[in-house]
């Protein structure tokens, strides 16, 4: 009970500075957007662990992810509206009174409220429902302190609309990315750098480029950057930041006011000097969802979760090439653990991996997929993890190709045990890994 | 009228272009969570679409539009300033302001801004005056260049045809069906380069053909042309020729194959044909270093398999043999291949200049935006009072300042109060 109300608390202080944010965003209806958030939190934290009970917790935890990448989308329009809008007071108008008319108020409070409180309800799966009902009422008490805190706020803590999306997004992924399986951040890595492969790769043929064979290495060196897999972090940072950016250069961007007809100096710099001075104040809250963006990456690159890892056993291939691993030998590959095996030849050291599925089947695949960097695969309850992107692959799915599922291995499965081709698991390490990926293999 | 005055607004809006590559780009993301290669599936879809292609070709029509938009404001801003014939329009200028009750000439406001290095021009009534120089033509280069890249994208989507091919030395060029045959090649020579971007360059010679075509030879970039297509090297391969006897098969077999061996210690294998026998080839790296593609000496590495039982394995160079246990595996002859793609794009002319339109519209802005940025303001004495308009393309707080201290100095000579 203890560990899950430690487990909980900063979902709580994140949808309490969401209800801080909402209430100073609408100052105009705070009653509607307080009753609309209460409402939609109750109904998230209800909601979740229901949706998971009655679609699985795959199908709950995937359309979790779906609409929280929903959101981070319409943040994404928002950021380029404000930028676009920069300085145009029409625009800033039209924000303002969508902001503040009452639907939108109501409706956007509520799906926060819906999406704060749904990612407390997957918090506490594993919980009683006294955890969920503990929660619930304390997100309800957050209402009230929130609405005296805000009131106690300098007027100079300006919420604008752009400012108000990008705060109550950055809270919301930040809460989100504290759960693997809501995690955005990673699976983002993982498109960034198949797009950044794909469209180099387009680039290429479309421009009739010849093949990285004849280029320089100091060419290919810098042409390589693109498909390496760092691409992919710091592509994907550029995405999951850019549109916090984006708003803070809106502000930043903003003319300042025509001071032409003023006719005199000490006026026109009073006005102008006001004019800086508070887009300064109303950049804070686009700096402070920064950096809670930023500590989302943190929370998403280092996850407090240990997973089975074990170390891999060396094995050999008799003279024709085959590598035969007894099913009761060193280790038990039938005891539901997965088991880690490693090869040498040449200069090559390939790593594979042995499973039972829960159908009952051995599978045998490398201990890589063909888009990350091979740092390998864990194992926890029903699903092995990719260490380098942070996806979760059902168990049920290994031995299947595609995406980050590790790469499957051709093998004859035998009363007696697993029957490998030593040159074709060298083979598809080496193409798969090195070729594709572009890095050594010695993993993690 | 009025439908063609809106759509001509919808057209030339800044926001057009923007809203139409994010609404492609929401169109990636829902591909990219339903389908493995996204990109590719993009770039079907949109070809095989004909509303996502009008939805493109937005992109290129609202360029073209925006530069004409922005090309009749530049002139409309020339004209006021040169001959003052134009009208005062404050949508050209970024600041317009009229004191009211103030009149008169601008004899002393003329000689400020000639004092600042500006250009001034006037009558009695009017004042022009102008600095540095205008990026406009930098602007439009850009415009033109994206306008030119998406049209280049819109050609490619639609027209883009490709057919690969063998380009074996030896051998004549693979023609269409129905064409008269290509030229022999008679040499494909790869060698090592000095440049700082390709460290080996590509020959493939070839001899006049049926076709017409004369003797020339093609190389890697930019890439050359044959029956209109661009001949795009892909891939180096080897073209290898072989006979196998073996115990059971005393009759033997030979076969030529096209195999992807290259750079050396890269495997390939096939089925010899009608037997129960696999060869899988690879080329030997020289004890040299030296590439053996460039040189011509081919050795080829082979393991003769029959299920998942190595018989034997072996080398031998071109025109060489290899016996053991009763095989005997002769290498005929080893050739140069180059995997080919023939390739109908009208498009890449159009993006290639395009490329050269932003490098040079990028050069010719940041120059004028460093060195002397245009800055305009334009001076008319009314009935009412005085209209003054500013513009700058750069340093635009020093310039508002000497605007401002001009309308001061107006301002007070003349009478109060600005609106």
């Amino acid at each position: 009970m203890t560990s899950m109300a430690v487990r909980l608390m900063p979902h709580l202080l994140a949808w309490g500075a969401m209800l801080l944010l909402l209430a100073r965003g609408c100052a105009g209806r705070r009653g509607t957007v307080a009753a609309a958030a209460g409402a939609g939190f109750i109904g998230g934290i209800v909601a979740a662990p229901a949706a998971a009970r009655l679609l699985g917790t795959d199908a709950s935890f995937d359309t979790a992810k779906i609409v929280l990448g929903a959101a981070f989308l319409v943040y994404c329009a928002v950021a380029v509206a404000a930028l676009y809008g920069s300085g145009r007071s029409s625009a800033a108008n039209w924000g303002e009174r969508l902001t503040c008319s009452a639907p939108v108020a109501a409706a956007g409070a509520f799906f926060t409220g819906v999406a704060g409180g749904a990612v407390c309800g997957f918090r506490s799966l594993s919980g009683s429902v006294t955890t969920v009902c503990a929660a619930a009422a304390a997100g309800l008490l957050l209402l009230p302190l929130m609405l005296l805190v805000e009131r106690r706020l300098p007027a100079a803590f300006v919420v604008s609309p752009a400012s108000l999306v990008s705060g109550i997004t950055s809270l919301l992924l930040f809460t989100s990315s504290s759960l693997l399986r809501l995690d955005l951040f990673s699976p983002l890595t993982m498109k960034v750098m198949k797009f950044s492969h794909d469209f180099v790769h387009q680039f290429f043929e479309s421009m009739l480029i010849p093949d990285h064979l004849f280029f320089t290495a100091r060419l290919w060196g810098f042409v390589g950057v693109l498909f390496s897999n760092a691409v992919g972090f710091w592509g994907a940072l550029v995405v999951w930041l850019a549109p916090a950016l984006l708003v803070i250069c809106a502000v930043a961007l903003e003319p300042l006011p025509a001071v032409a007809h003023l006719r005199e100096g000490a006026r026109r710099r009073k006005t102008i000097a006001a004019a800086i001075r508070a887009k300064r104040q109303r950049l804070a809250v686009p700096l402070l969802a920064l950096a809670v963006f930023s500590c989302a990456v943190y929370q998403s690159k280092f996850p407090a979760v240990e997973y089975w890892d074990p170390k891999p056993i060396q094995v050999s291939a008799s003279p024709a090439g085959e590598i035969f691993i007894p099913k009761k030998g060193e280790v038990d590959l039938e005891d539901g653990k997965l088991h880690k095996f490693l090869f040498k030849k040449g200069g090559t050291e390939a790593r594979f991996f042995i499973v039972m599925t829960p159908a009952g089947g051995l599978t045998v695949v490398l201990d890589a997929c063909s888009i990350c960097k091979p740092d390998g695969y864990g194992q926890t309850e029903g699903t092995v993890i990719c260490y380098y992107c942070k996806t979760l692959i059902p168990l049920d799915t290994v031995g299947r190709p595609g995406g980050c599922n590790p790469v499957p291995l051709p093998c004859a499965l035998k009363a007696d045990g697993v029957h490998i081709d030593g040159v074709t698991l060298v083979n598809r390490w080496v193409d798969t890994v090195q070729a594709t990926a572009r890095v050594g293999g010695e993993g993690k | 009228m009025r439908v063609l005055g809106s759509a001509w607004k919808v057209l030339s809006a800044r926001a057009l272009t923007p809203v139409v590559i994010g609404l492609f780009l929401l169109l990636y993301v829902g591909i990219a969570f339903s389908a493995e290669d996204a990109l590719m599936a993009l770039i079907n879809l949109v070809a095989s679409s004909p509303s996502l292609i009008a939805l493109f070709s937005l992109i290129p029509l609202n360029r073209g539009a925006l530069l004409i938009r922005e090309l009749n404001d530049f002139r409309a801003r020339r004209r006021l300033l040169g001959d003052g014939t134009g009208i005062l329009e404050p949508r050209l200028f970024e600041q317009t302001v009229t004191i009211r009750g103030a009149a008169g000439g601008f004899p002393a406001a003329a000689r400020r801004l000639a004092g600042a290095g500006y250009r001034t021009r006037g009558t009695g009534a009017t004042l022009r005056a102008w600095k540095g120089v205008t990026a406009f033509p930098a602007r439009a280069l850009f415009l033109a260049a994206t306008a030119l890249f998406f049209c280049g994208i819109l050609l490619s989507l639609g027209g883009r045809v490709s057919a690969r091919g063998n380009v074996i030395e030896g051998v004549a060029l693979p023609a269409l069906e129905g064409s008269p045959a290509g030229g022999v090649v008679r040499r494909i020579a790869l060698e090592p380069s000095g440049g700082s971007l390709l460290a080996k360059t590509l020959s493939i010679e070839v001899a006049p053909g049926d076709d017409g075509e004369p003797a020339r030879s093609f190389g890697l970039y930019p890439p050359s042309r044959y029956h209109g297509s661009f001949v795009y090297p892909r891939y180096l391969g080897i073209g290898l020729r072989y006979r196998l006897f073996a115990p059971d098969l005393p009759g033997g077999a030979e076969d030529r194959l096209v195999l992807s061996i290259y750079p050396p210690g890269k495997e390939d294998g096939r089925e010899v044909e009608g037997t129960p026998y696999r060869l899988v080839f690879s080329l030997a790296q020289p004890a040299d270093g030296s590439d053996p593609y460039t040189t011509g000496n081919f050795t080829a590495q082979f393991k003769l398999m029959r299920g998942n039982d190595l018989l034997c394995a072996g080398s031998a160079p071109a025109g060489g043999a290899f016996a053991k246990d009763g095989y005997w595996v002769e290498i005929v002859e080893v050739r140069r291949v180059v995997v080919t793609d023939f390739i109908s794009d009208r498009g890449v002319y159009l993006v290639w200049l395009s490329s050269l339109f932003f490098v040079v519209a990028a050069l010719a802005w940041l120059s004028v935006r460093v060195v002397s940025p245009r800055r305009e303001m334009v001076f008319l004495s009314q009935g009412e009072g005085i209209t003054a308009s500013l513009r700058a393309e750069g340093r635009g707080r020093q310039t508002a300042g000497l605007f401002h201290e001009l309308l001061d100095a107006l301002n007070s000579a003349d009478g109060p109060h600005g609106t």
